[in-house]
C-alpha cells in the first residue's frame, strides 16, 4: 500500500537467462526456462551437481546479478582498471541478469519471477575462478556486488521479459 | 594450472589433408570470434565418454574465426583419433577448450628455428605462419616421408617460400635431416622449436645440447617412454587438512586423490598437459619422481604433476 513502509516499491525486469552444463563450460543463453523447486534451472550445472561448487553446502539453486552493474563496469565505474570492463551476458556466469531489482537488499526475502518464486539467500561473492577462465580482471571491480544466490521455493516457466515483484 | 572455458564448438570444415590425417575447423555457433590462439597453442577436445585429447592449433593464429587441427590416424593409439576420423562430420558439436600454449614464441628471440617431423608440425605451422605475417627471421625444417604425405606442406610452402627447407627419408632422392648442422652455437638471440616423433626430438635436444640454457624449446606428444620404470608404493600429505594417504604401486596419486574427494583438475592423465600440476614439499630423505613431459626443471623444482608423477617416500602437496 502506498504509504505503507513494509511494502517494498520495485519492479524489475528479467533480461537475460543463461544455463551451462557443467563447470567451465560456456553459458549458454535461454529464451525461456524451467525453475525446478529446491534444486535449479533445467539443464544447468546447479540443477545436475556438475557446478564447480556443487559439492558445498550454500544454497545455489540460482544466481542473478544486476544488469546495473555490468553497466557500471562498462563505464570503469569506480575506475578501478586502466579501461571499462565489458562483459558480454553471460560471461559473469550468473543465471539471471536483472534489472530494477535490488539484489543487496533481498537476502531472506521471497519474491516472484515469472510463475516461479525465489528466495534470496546468500550475497554473492566474486571468484577467481571466474578471472581465471576469462583471463580478465574481474574480481576486484565485483566485490560487493556480484548478484546473490536464491534458492527456488516454487518452480515453474521464466521467460526473457518477465516481471520481477517482491511478495 | 588455470582452468579454461570450454565452448560447444561446430565442425565446420573437414578435409584430408595426407594419408590418415584429417585438418578440421571448428567455430561458434553464435560468436563470430573466438578466444585468440598464441602460435603454439592447443585445445582441448572432450570426447563423449569423458576423455580428453589435446591438438595443436595448425591455423592462422591471427585468425580468430575459427580454431584448425590436423589429426593423425593412430590405429594403435588410445582412441582419440579415431573418434575424430570416424565421428567428427561438418555440423558436428564438440566441447573445446580456449587454448592453452606450453609451447610458446620466445618474446626475446631475434631468429627462430622451427624443426618439425609429419604431424609434429601442427604447432610448428601455427609459429610459422605467425613469423612469416610479422616479417621475422625464420627458417622451417619440415621432415616427411615424401611430399604426398606431408600434411599443410601447399599452405607453409605459400607462407613461407624459401625459408621452409624439405627433408625426405624416402622417396627417389632421399634428403634427411641433419641435426648436426645444429650443433655449432647460434647466434646470440635464436630460438630453437621443435615437435616430433621422440626420435627426432631427441637427436636434436642431443645434437644442441651446447646452446644457450633456455634457448631450445620441444613440444610432447606422447608420454615420457620409460619402460622399464617400477612404480613403488608412497605417502601422500595434503598440506590444506594434514591427511595422508597412502599410494598403493599399482595407482596413480591423482586416482587416490580422486577417491579421497580431491577434486584436482586433469586432462590427459599421461603427463602431457599440466592439467594437474600442484605444488609440494618433500620431507627430508625423500624425492619426488617426475614422470611428466610437461614440467622444466625450473617448475620441478616445486611443482610436480600427480597423474603420473610419484614420490619416494612422503610427498605433501600444497592443495
Amino acid at each position: 500500500m502506498p504509504g505503507d513502509d513494509r511494502t517494498p516499491h520495485w519492479r524489475g525486469t528479467l533480461l537475460h537467462i543463461h544455463v551451462a552444463p557443467a563447470a567451465s563450460y560456456e553459458m549458454e543463453p535461454l529464451d525461456e526456462a524451467t525453475l525446478i523447486a529446491g534444486r535449479g534451472i533445467e539443464g544447468d550445472r546447479y540443477c545436475l551437481g556438475t557446478g564447480t561448487y556443487s559439492k558445498l553446502p550454500a544454497v545455489r539453486d540460482v544466481t542473478l546479478i544486476e544488469s546495473e552493474v555490468l553497466e557500471a563496469l562498462a563505464r570503469n565505474d569506480p575506475p578501478l582498471q586502466d579501461a571499462p570492463l565489458l562483459m558480454e551476458p553471460g560471461e559473469h556466469r550468473r543465471n539471471l541478469t536483472v534489472r530494477g531489482v535490488p539484489l543487496a537488499h533481498l537476502v531472506g526475502v521471497r519474491f516472484r519471477i515469472g510463475e516461479a518464486v525465489l528466495r534470496g539467500a546468500r550475497l554473492n561473492f566474486p571468484c577467481r575462478y571466474l578471472e581465471q577462465l576469462l583471463g580478465r580482471p574481474v574480481y576486484q571491480p565485483l566485490y560487493n556486488r556480484s548478484g546473490i544466490n536464491c534458492a527456488i521455493e516454487q518452480g515453474g516457466r521464466i521467460r526473457v521479459g518477465d516481471r520481477i515483484e517482491p511478495l | 594450472m588455470t582452468p579454461r572455458l570450454i565452448m560447444k564448438l561446430e565442425v565446420a570444415a573437414v578435409a584430408d589433408a595426407a594419408p590418415g590425417v584429417r585438418v578440421l575447423t571448428f567455430r561458434h555457433r553464435l560468436r563470430p570470434a573466438l578466444p585468440e590462439p598464441e602460435p603454439g597453442a592447443h585445445v582441448d577436445l572432450h570426447l563423449p565418454d569423458g576423455r580428453v585429447r589435446q591438438y595443436s592449433l595448425c591455423g592462422d593464429p591471427a585468425d580468430a574465426t575459427g580454431y584448425t587441427i590436423a589429426v593423425k590416424l593412430e590405429p594403435e593409439g588410445r582412441g582419440g583419433s579415431r573418434w575424430v576420423h570416424q565421428q567428427l562430420q561438418p555440423g558436428a558439436v564438440v566441447p573445446v577448450s580456449a587454448p592453452r600454449n606450453h609451447f610458446r614464441l620466445a618474446d626475446e628471440a631475434r631468429q627462430h628455428v622451427l624443426v618439425a617431423g609429419g604431424i609434429g608440425i601442427t604447432p610448428i605451422a601455427a609459429m610459422a605462419r605467425h613469423l612469416a605475417r610479422c616479417g621475422a627471421a625464420f627458417e622451417l625444417h619440415y621432415c616427411v616421408r615424401d611430399e604426398a604425405s606431408a600434411p599443410l606442406l601447399p599452405e607453409l610452402q605459400a607462407a613461407c617460400g624459401t625459408r621452409l627447407h624439405l627433408w625426405r627419408s624416402g622417396g627417389d632422392v632421399p634428403s634427411r635431416f641433419d641435426p648436426h648442422r645444429l650443433s655449432p652455437p647460434p647466434q646470440p638471440g635464436t630460438h630453437l622449436y621443435c615437435c616430433g616423433p621422440h626420435r627426432l626430438v631427441d637427436a636434436v635436444l642431443a645434437a644442441t645440447a651446447g646452446w644457450p640454457t633456455g634457448s631450445v624449446h620441444v613440444e610432447h606428444f606422447a608420454p615420457l617412454y620409460d619402460a622399464g620404470f617400477v612404480p613403488e608404493a608412497f605417502q601422500l600429505g595434503i598440506a590444506s587438512t594434514g591427511a595422508t594417504l597412502e599410494v598403493p604401486a599399482g595407482r596413480s596419486a591423482l586416482d587416490v586423490l580422486r577417491e579421497h574427494g580431491f577434486m584436482q583438475p586433469s586432462s590427459c592423465g599421461i603427463g602431457v598437459c599440466g592439467a594437474c600440476e600442484c605444488g609440494y614439499r618433500v620431507a627430508d630423505g625423500s624425492t619426488v619422481i617426475h614422470r611428466d613431459v610437461a614440467l622444466d626443471d625450473t617448475a620441478r623444482a616445486h611443482r610436480m604433476t600427480p597423474c603420473v608423477s610419484r614420490a619416494r617416500g612422503r610427498v605433501v602437496l600444497d592443495i
